[in-house]
């Protein structure tokens, strides 16, 4: 070791990198489909009367919510995880020959288990339960990839050189925890193998076929603390943790407050969780719960706009940088879109706006403006500072990356400006009556109307998708990129023309 | 106190561990046994609808369609009685989905009928102009799954008493019973003799002649789960 | 006392410990400059800034390597 001067190993950075951009492609590619089906059905049958089942809407969306959520999002996880864990820890997983190779088998297991999920969901194999649709052998298959991931994260914690763990490490652990305990619990059912086995029968029926161990309103309230909560811990937890290194670390900036990261960390925490009833409002689950998801949906503002405020400060007389950087405009819109999408939410957590939001397009372009404003831009703009660093190379075009991020942007205004007016329309248009007391509207009145949103959306959607597809073009030519020197790499990431 | 979690992982990792499981603990195992009683009325699924409850969400018919009618006039006046935790009480899982680009089916049973839902689910836009539904042509080649219908009603009788075979009570004050076969063979018996009652009154030839030669299709499994939501 | 009446009482109780407990930790955190270790807590963002494998580390883990500011561990190029 001492003949060679220590060096991070990014190897597994690099192997989730690619399945970040090539699953995020797919995501969102599958993502515009649906939202072009919408507006113009015909496209349901884009290949055809005989592929028609495969290509059908409701066939097609749990493959494009998993393939964003577990694909693109997971898989960005992980590879700042993998790169973010041993800066900030201080040490390389070249020394340790066992993490590396559970960093690898962490890898091809979970290319595996994307390969069974979209299999699985193009057959119809789902149990319906949104972000949980897989079957009990995939179920445990997941759990195989998430404990190695575990073992491996708390492997490179145990060997590290700085003592004190950075507030990113704090997030990745509650991304870890948090996921194991809700998927474990959600997914909770009996193969119906067991069930015939214990009535003396066997081989009847699809083996992976499983009945949930939960009922009705039970199930329901499950589903959602653990859909809820899913959002908050892949689509909230390890962004912030993403957001705490690379905002800082790009701009040379010490963080606004590290104390103030530590008290949103513990509210994060204790808060979300308590919100999931906010899914369930006006529906069969006691009033009660409904009440404290609704109310402690509005006190997440706290925590959540602490973390952003803690992020827009840490810019704080350094704003020229914001003009000057795509990679910085990337994450300040990020933190920023975070701000937004976490007010939004406590918003219609409230119950009178719930009566109108629930149901429609409204929660659709509320889940957008969150993914991809804020999750998406941190994974892009995550990425696009790590390329320098773990190809040893200039971003390949600064130019391309600022088109990018205005094509982008158009697309998410696009995005949530329709969806905003879609699900108000149908919402207000669903409960207007006439004066004689009748409904006003037959439901498909309320359907067609929503037709030119509809159309924006998927432009909007279209426009990101562009926009992806110019972040991974900048990605593969940086790897042939002019070669830097490490010491240029301090701080601001170096970019061609 | 808390720099010194942030020296400790374990510790650390123990304390976020508490603090997200509090939430868990106290909102959702309070009300566990009392939420899934069924109230009277609610009767156990029977092979041929719960083999069509499978092909519902084969097809995530619930990325679409909710199956929760909640308490404002506007929704009862749409759909029916607003929805009451017991009636759920078989549904493993729950099928409320979280979005409505069509309309609810909670209580579709009372006001569709098996010809209304042949001609929708071949051309919904035919039935109904301006309807953005794709059409699920395959339901009426695809053959249904009974062999797993009846796996999972054996595994529900076995783990959780669902009432197969036995009484249930009625709302005008009788009562029903829902059979479940004793045997691979007997369950498909009874879902075929059901699946005659349904595609009698349904006119696509080939469902018919499927029928009469023991095949059921989706279809006619689909409309019967359909025609059972009440 | 019926239940409901010491689940109130409780719930107060809670609260309020809560609530103190978070004001004087903010209080304490803004106050002491210094933590257990005689760091800066807000020094702690340099686990961030300053994170090559040959940079000191903020906090080192074992006795031997005393943080120097500023000064560089095996650096090869020095």
């Amino acid at each position: 070791m001492e003949n060679r001067p220590l060096e991070y190993d990014y190897t597994v950075a690099k192997m989730f990198m690619l399945t970040t951009i090539v699953l995020g492609i797919v995501g969102m590619l599958v993502g515009v489909i649906l939202a072009f089906q919408l507006a113009y059905p015909e496209l349901n049958l884009v290949l055809g009367e005989g592929l028609a089942e495969y290509t059908n809407f409701s066939r097609l969306r749990p493959l494009h919510t998993d393939a964003v959520i577990f694909g693109f999002t997971l898989s960005g996880v992980f590879a700042t995880w993998y790169y973010v864990g041993q800066r900030v820890l201080k040490v390389s997983m070249a020394e340790s020959k066992l993490l590396m190779f559970l960093g690898k088998l962490h890898f091809w297991l979970y290319l595996v288990v994307v390969a069974a999920v979209v299999v699985s969901l193009l057959a119809g194999v789902t149990t319906s339960k949104e972000y949980a649709e897989f079957e009990w052998p995939i179920d445990i298959a997941v759990v195989v990839v998430w404990v190695i991931f575990g073992i491996s994260m708390f492997g490179l914690i145990g060997i590290r050189r700085e003592k004190s763990l950075y507030i990113s490490v704090w997030y990745y652990i509650a991304t870890f925890l948090g996921i194991a305990m809700l998927y474990l619990f959600n997914n909770m059912e009996i193969p119906t193998i067991l069930g015939q086995s214990a009535a003396g029968e066997s081989g009847i029926g699809a083996w992976y076929h499983s009945v949930s161990m939960y009922a009705g309103t039970n199930d329901a309230l499950v589903q959602w603390w653990y859909g809820h909560n899913a959002v908050a811990f892949g689509f909230t937890v390890p962004i912030v943790a993403m957001i705490y290194y690379f905002l800082p670390k790009e701009s040379g900036q010490a963080i606004y407050s590290y104390k103030l990261s530590l008290l949103s960390f513990w509210g994060l925490m204790f808060v979300y969780l308590w919100a999931g009833g906010h899914h369930l409002l006006y529906s069969t689950v006691p009033d009660w719960m409904q009440t404290m998801g609704s109310i402690f949906s509005v006190i997440l503002i706290l925590p959540s706009w602490g973390s952003a405020i803690n992020m827009l400060l840490t810019m704080k007389g350094e704003w020229q940088q914001v003009a000057a950087s795509p990679l910085i405009k990337f994450m300040v819109l990020g933190s920023t879109f975070y701000m937004f999408s976490t007010l939004e939410g406590p918003i219609q957590a409230i119950k009178s706006v719930n009566a109108i939001a629930h149901f429609t397009d409204w929660i659709v372009g509320h889940v957008h403006d969150g993914v991809l404003g804020w999750v998406g831009f941190m994974i892009m703009a995550a990425l696009y500072h790590m390329a320098p660093r773990v190809f040893k190379r200039e971003i390949y075009s600064k130019s391309l990356m600022a088109a990018q991020f205005w094509i982008q942007t158009v697309g998410v205004v696009l995005y949530f400006t329709s969806m905003w007016i879609a699900g108000i329309t149908q919402g207000m248009m669903w409960r207007a009556h006439d004066e004689f007391g009748n409904l006003a509207y037959s439901f498909i009145d309320t359907v067609t109307v929503l037709h030119p949103y509809y159309a924006i959306r998927g432009i909007g959607g279209l426009l990101y998708l562009v926009g992806f597809l110019m972040f991974a073009y900048n990605i593969y030519k940086t790897m042939s990129a002019r070669r830097v020197e490490e010491s240029e790499l301090q701080n601001a990431s170096p970019m061609g023309a | 106190m808390f720099h010194w979690l942030e020296k400790h992982p374990f510790f650390f990792a123990v304390g976020v561990f508490l603090v997200i499981s509090f939430a868990g603990l106290v909102e959702i195992l309070p009300n566990f046994a009392q939420q899934s009683r069924p109230v009277i009325g609610t009767a156990p699924y029977s092979t041929l609808e719960l083999a069509g409850r499978h092909v519902y969400i084969k097809n995530s018919c619930n990325a679409c369609h909710s199956q929760l009618v909640r308490p404002f006039k506007s929704e009862t006046d749409r759909y029916g009685h607003y929805s009451l935790s017991g009636e759920y009480a078989y549904d493993r899982p729950f099928l409320w989905g979280s979005k409505r680009t069509g309309p609810d089916l909670m209580r579709v049973g009372n006001y569709r009928t098996t010809d209304w839902h042949e001609n929708h689910m071949k051309d919904p836009a035919g039935v109904v102009p301006g309807s953005i539904m794709p059409a699920y042509r395959w339901m009426f080649t695809n053959t249904a799954d009974i062999d797993t219908a009846f796996a999972e009603q054996l595994t529900v009788a076995q783990f959780f008493s669902v009432p197969y075979n036995q009484p249930v009570p009625m709302k005008d004050g009788s009562t029903k019973v829902v059979k479940m076969g004793g045997s691979v063979a007997e369950a498909n018996a009874l879902a075929l003799a059901e699946a005659e009652l349904i595609a009698a009154d349904m006119k696509d030839q080939d469902v018919k002649d499927a029928v009469a030669n023991g095949q059921i299709p989706e279809i006619v499994a689909l409309i019967a789960y359909m025609n059972s939501l009440k | 006392m019926d239940i409901a009446q010491l689940q109130a009482y409780g719930y107060f109780t809670l609260i309020t410990i809560l609530v103190i407990g978070l004001y004087s930790y903010i209080y304490h955190l803004y106050t002491k400059k210094k933590d257990a270790d005689g760091v800066d807590y807000e020094s702690y963002s340099n686990m961030a800034l300053k994170d090559d494998i040959d940079d000191t580390p903020v906090a080192p883990i074992s006795e031997d390597e005393v943080p120097v500011e500023g000064v560089k561990r095996n650096r090869r190029d020095i």
